[in-house]
């Protein structure tokens, strides 16, 4: 027995460093991520990418996708916190992996990058379509565009896109803008229009479409046009994130490392836009941005400091809400203008916008509605690129008690003065009629 | 298992097919040399171990890139240490001796005679491959390092026999005599030891030995495998790239210490150098060490030097008039020796050929050759063409080698005429036209146009090559966007010498979903070989289509806006209920003031009318009685004043009792005391 729960003692020891690494709120940002290749060599060919991920502290497991021994939980628990598939050939996984477990996975609020090529198996497919994202389905088929490919001496297929339809959100790809075309050799794919969650973060550009590059067109193309998207990503209700790219090669350190010119356009890059922009991809999919937090929602009447248990009609209240975003380290304040508070029965009574002191903190005042009853405030923020914030409070509201009415209504002067006439007249009618002689 | 192998396979052709788009080699060029420093990098000045160390320094060497000065401190201090001490192991004593090749920590004559004694006395006893190959490569980097010692193997021929014990009969080599397993990267290393051995020979080895070992290599080469693009690589558990290098390494260093040469296929050793160009830029740093040593094995051997042939560009414009440019040089890139290069061919896509036979010219300066003029009947169009290198051989000491014949995919591009642009509304059943309006592509138009749906639309244009031919584009679309942003496209093919599209409406209505209104119109026109690919807003088209019936299709729904979905709401503030309209004060006080003017007439009546109180009592117990009356009542007054002001009902009622009480006491007095002063005075 003693050994016993001294080994326990001793693993939990063990087991401390391996928990504090894990998923969390306090620390949202993915630790161990497992790799699944379809080929070793590609850890060669996309080191850089995956150097990144590595200097910035995440733990990187690659497998094979065949390997027999992969398995993303054990006795229910997740071994892993993120997942990126760079296995586009693969029709089976090893082990007990399958698209089921892919979605269970992401459902589990966990995050995946999953990479299709040229010829992606129907596995992939799958998994791609379970997000709103519906690759071509001519599995020979390639994104072609003819006017802004870039310009290569050695591609004569106008494969090679040079794309700079990019997604305008600073939580999704940094603050920095990325000057160099990204460039792109793969499949396209358009998104579900019913999936909301879903977004083209790389929009290939009009004239672009999805064909086979050897053979001649006997029909229209299924897609074409800004409506193919080369990258897209998509946010779960439950905040897991995942991107979706259509093609492995932009990831790879060869097109990092390319220069670019688009064709048609005078600028010549040194250095594509890839690197920056597969970073600052894995920076929000790991939630090393866009990650949201906020403290509760504090309110109470203008003076005053204590929160009340219920509010009178007419009242001044002030409004505040703490927001914070994690950065990758740590919590830093969340600066915009555009989250709002909502005082809410049934439909909104006051949608009022917040102000910010730049130091985290939103605030509003504002008079409470002359309708009582059980109102909430509510603070639903979502923004493109941000996890969502969905905060309520319960707060009720009573009409003025009888003795909050105004005392002396100057419309009643004249009753009042007649009363108080009437008694002073009678007080000295009193005198007059007792003692007269 | 087997499937695996097969997908990975695949998987690995994928990629060279991808590294290598063009299946034409390049050759070690400026990009390695940058990208060898990324890789490279020390952790705080020094390598991990001095097997990193080793793999770094030799490969920045290969290159041409010196960074010696920066590392040499900090590992040198390791090589030193590791040389002094008696108790490191075979293995880092072999690398500090590899890495003294390379910065020479120690040289001279001070030769660290430990290590020598520990190496042979290693080289006798070793047992296991690994072992035999730290101590022999150790004494060969001693002897080449350290002059003046005696570092023959005594027993070198029992010792060649003890390695050649582990060999395999497919060629392949064991690591141990008790483990079965033969590995190919095993092979690389046993054909290094074998040459370490047969240099540090004090006299010749038995030449039957060294014949069995040359039949071994030849078998192994059996196990050779071969991509579709010509490329060889051995295979093994280290990975392809390890194992390629491994026994190419040694190949070398066995073709370099014996006299009667290797024999090996040329084309093989072609598709070896190929396969190692073919992997690109690796991000490994072992992966990086072994394909850059490696190619430096092959740049530099005794059987045969492969040459790579490569083109700067496989893009040809015919605008620019540019001639095709071709280099032949080493797989480092170092100058190739005089030699011809003949294009054997150029196909063009339905295989006939182009050009035969023509040599290239020379340019010494930039070491190109150059084919400057094209035949009058050569096309834009996608190109095979093939190269054959020409070689002196005669001429040169060394033997190179290289590819019998290179296929390189060329696409010739040129600018395409367009002309004859027309757009037309035709009416359907004579075929009159309605309206037609020439169109110029290159800019965007305001074309107008309007239809029914027993009309038709019709487009053309004609393409035609630099040679006059008509020109097929790869993409010829029509798009049709309604303003609900519902989109149709439409294939315009070429027929004859007219690239032409009729959209007949009437067909048309039920995949237009019935949507009457303005479409915009917009024509793209692109192909790989044409240099002014165009998409170009016609303009518009306003269509009048019958009303949808119940049971059709409705149109696709359409994909929201994102940035509209986001973003913040308008405020709502709430509108309170207007407060009753009161009158104004003013209105109230004057109002306070005639109600008080009836008091100020009562009590002006009262002192006209000489109101006295002559009969209030004079005696002191009546007075006090009156008084206390009176102030009773005026105690109640004030009570209703306060009540009116602060006091609730019950403090009111509760002082109200009392006074209450307290008044019909005094009250009962002083009425009794006046009823009897009033009966006295009636009396009297």
């Amino acid at each position: 027995m003693m050994n016993l729960s001294r080994s326990v003692a001793l693993i939990s020891l063990f087991l401390l460093p391996l928990l504090s690494f894990s998923f969390s709120v306090d620390n949202p940002t993915d630790r161990r991520v497992l790799v699944l290749l379809d080929d070793l060599s590609l850890k060669s060919s996309h080191s850089i990418f995956f150097s990144t991920l590595k200097s910035r502290g995440f733990d990187l497991d690659f497998k094979l996708a065949e390997d027999s021994k992969l398995a993303l939980q054990r006795y229910g628990q997740y071994l892993y916190d993120g997942l990126i598939i760079f296995a586009p050939s693969t029709e089976r996984f090893g082990g007990s992996l399958d698209s089921k477990s892919i979605a269970d996975f992401v459902d589990s609020g966990r995050d995946l990058i999953l990479s299709a090529d040229t010829s992606a198996s129907d596995l992939i497919r799958g998994i791609a379509l379970e997000c709103g994202v519906d690759f071509d389905e001519d599995s020979s088929a390639m994104v072609i565009d003819h006017s802004s490919f870039s310009v290569s001496d050695v591609d004569g297929d106008h494969t090679l896109i040079a794309a700079d339809d990019l997604v305008k959100s600073h939580a999704i790809l940094g603050k920095t803008k990325i000057e160099a075309p990204v460039l792109f050799r793969g499949v396209a794919h358009s998104l579900n229009p019913t999936n909301n969650l879903v977004l083209k973060v790389l929009s290939a550009s009009p004239s672009a479409y999805s064909a086979n590059p050897s053979s001649k067109l006997s029909s229209p193309p299924q897609l074409t046009g800004s409506a193919i998207s080369l990258v897209s990503v998509m946010q779960a209700r439950n905040n897991a994130r995942v991107v979706i790219s259509g093609s492995l090669q932009l990831f790879s350190d060869k097109l990092f490392r390319s220069g670019v010119q688009k064709a048609g356009s005078p600028n010549k890059y040194e250095k594509s836009g890839n690197e920056q922009f597969a970073t600052e991809l894995s920076k929000w999919v790991f939630h090393e941005r866009g990650h949201l937090k906020a403290g509760s929602l504090v309110h109470h009447r203008v003076g005053e400091t204590d929160e009340p248990a219920i509010y009178r009609i007419k009242d001044d209240l002030e409004f505040s809400v703490e927001i914070l975003e994690w950065s990758g380290k740590s919590w830093e304040p969340y600066v915009a203008d555009d989250v709002q508070v909502q005082f809410y029965m049934m439909s909104p009574y006051v949608l009022k916008t917040l102000s910010t002191d730049k130091k985290g903190l939103f605030h509003t005042s504002f008079k409470v509605p002359d309708v009582y009853g059980v109102f909430q405030f509510k603070v639903e923020y979502e923004k493109l690129g941000y996890t969502t914030l969905s905060l309520s409070k319960q707060i009720p509201v009573r009409p003025y008690r009888h003795n909050e009415y105004e005392r002396f209504i100057p419309t009643a002067y004249p009753y009042y003065g007649a009363c108080f006439t009437t008694m002073a007249g009678f007080f000295v009618f009193s005198f007059v009629y007792l003692y007269h002689k | 298992m087997m499937a695996r192998g097969l997908a990975r396979f695949l998987v690995s052709l994928l990629l060279v097919a991808i590294c290598n788009a063009a299946s034409v080699s390049q050759p070690i060029s400026d990009s390695h040399r940058s990208a060898a420093l990324d890789v490279f990098v020390p952790l705080d000045g020094s390598y991990k171990s001095l097997e990193e160390a080793y793999e770094a320094l030799r490969s920045l060497e290969i290159l041409g890139i010196d960074k010696k000065s920066d590392l040499s401190s900090g590992t040198c201090e390791n090589v030193v240490k590791v040389l002094g001490s008696p108790s490191s192991a075979l293995k880092d004593v072999f690398y500090a001796l590899s890495v003294n090749g390379i910065l020479k920590c120690k040289s001279g004559d001070d030769v660290p005679k430990d290590v020598v004694s520990k190496l042979q006395a290693g080289a006798k006893d070793a047992k296991l491959l690994l072992d035999f190959y730290y101590s022999i490569r150790g004494l060969v980097l001693v002897k080449e390092q350290f002059s003046g010692t005696d570092l023959t193997l005594g027993d070198a021929e029992a010792i060649f026999r003890s390695v050649k014990a582990l060999s395999q009969s497919d060629g392949r080599w064991r690591y141990s005599s008790n483990n079965a397993e033969s590995s190919t990267f095993a092979a690389g290393l046993a054909f290094e030891t074998l040459a370490g051995v047969i240099s540090l020979a004090p006299s010749e080895i038995d030449q039957s030995l060294i014949q069995t070992v040359k039949t071994g290599i030849l078998k192994l080469f059996d196990s050779l495998r071969k991509y579709d693009d010509g490329t060889f690589y051995f295979d093994g558990s280290e990975g392809p790239i390890s194992t390629t290098a491994s026994v190419i390494r040694g190949l070398t260093s066995f073709a370099a210490s014996e006299s009667t040469g290797l024999n090996l296929p040329g084309d093989k050793i072609v598709g070896l150098a190929k396969f190692f160009l073919g992997v690109g830029i690796p991000g490994d740093a072992k992966d990086f060490f072994n394909q850059i040593d490696a190619l430096a094995s092959l740049e530099d051997n005794r059987f045969s030097v492969p040459l790579i042939l490569s083109l700067p560009s496989t893009v040809i414009s015919l605008t620019k008039k540019e001639p095709l440019k071709v280099k032949v040089s080493t797989v480092l890139g170092s100058k190739a020796p005089a030699l011809g290069v003949k294009l054997a061919q150029a196909l063009n896509s339905k295989g006939s050929s182009v050009i035969n036979n023509q040599e290239l010219k020379f340019d010494a300066d930039s070491a190109t050759y150059f084919l400057d003029s094209f035949p009058k009947n050569f096309d834009v169009g996608k190109y095979t063409f093939v190269f054959e290198i020409l070689l002196d051989e005669s001429a040169n000491e060394k033997a190179y080698i290289t590819e019998a014949q290179t296929k390189v995919p060329i696409a010739a591009t040129g600018a395409i005429s367009i002309e004859n642009a027309e757009i037309a509304v035709l009416d359907s059943d004579v075929g009159s036209v309605e309206s037609q309006k020439k169109l110029d592509l290159t800019k965007d138009g305001g074309v107008s146009l309007s239809a029914n749906h027993l009309q038709k639309l019709r487009l053309s244009f004609q393409l035609t090559t630099p040679l006059g031919l008509v020109f097929k584009p790869h993409q010829a679309f029509l798009k049709l966007k309604h303003e609900s942003q519902v989109e149709h496209i439409f294939l315009v093919k070429t027929s004859g010498k007219k690239a032409e599209l009729v959209l007949d409406f009437l067909g048309l209505v039920e995949k237009l979903y019935y949507l009457s209104g303005k479409y915009e119109i917009q024509l793209t026109i692109g192909d790989a070989s044409m240099e002014n690919s165009l998409l170009s807003n016609i303009g518009h088209i306003e269509l009048d289509l019958p009303e949808r019936p119940e049971k059709a299709p409705l149109p696709p729904l359409q994909p929201t806006d994102p940035y509209s979905r986001y973003g913040p709401k308008a405020e709502i503030s709430h509108i309170f209920r207007i407060p009753e309209k009161l009158p104004a004060k003013q209105l109230s006080l004057i109002f306070l003031g005639l109600i008080v003017l009836p008091f100020i007439a009562f009590l002006i009546g009262l002192t006209r009318l000489g109101v006295n109180i002559k009969s209030f009592p004079s005696s002191v117990g009546a007075a006090t009685s009156a008084l206390l009356f009176h102030g009773g009542i005026g105690a109640v007054l004030l009570l209703y004043v306060l009540f009116w002001l602060k006091l609730d009902l019950f403090t009111t009622l509760k002082a109200l009792s009392l006074l209450g009480v307290f008044l019909l006491f005094v009250g009962h007095r002083t009425l009794s005391n006046l009823a009897a002063a009033s009966n006295k005075l009636k009396s009297a």
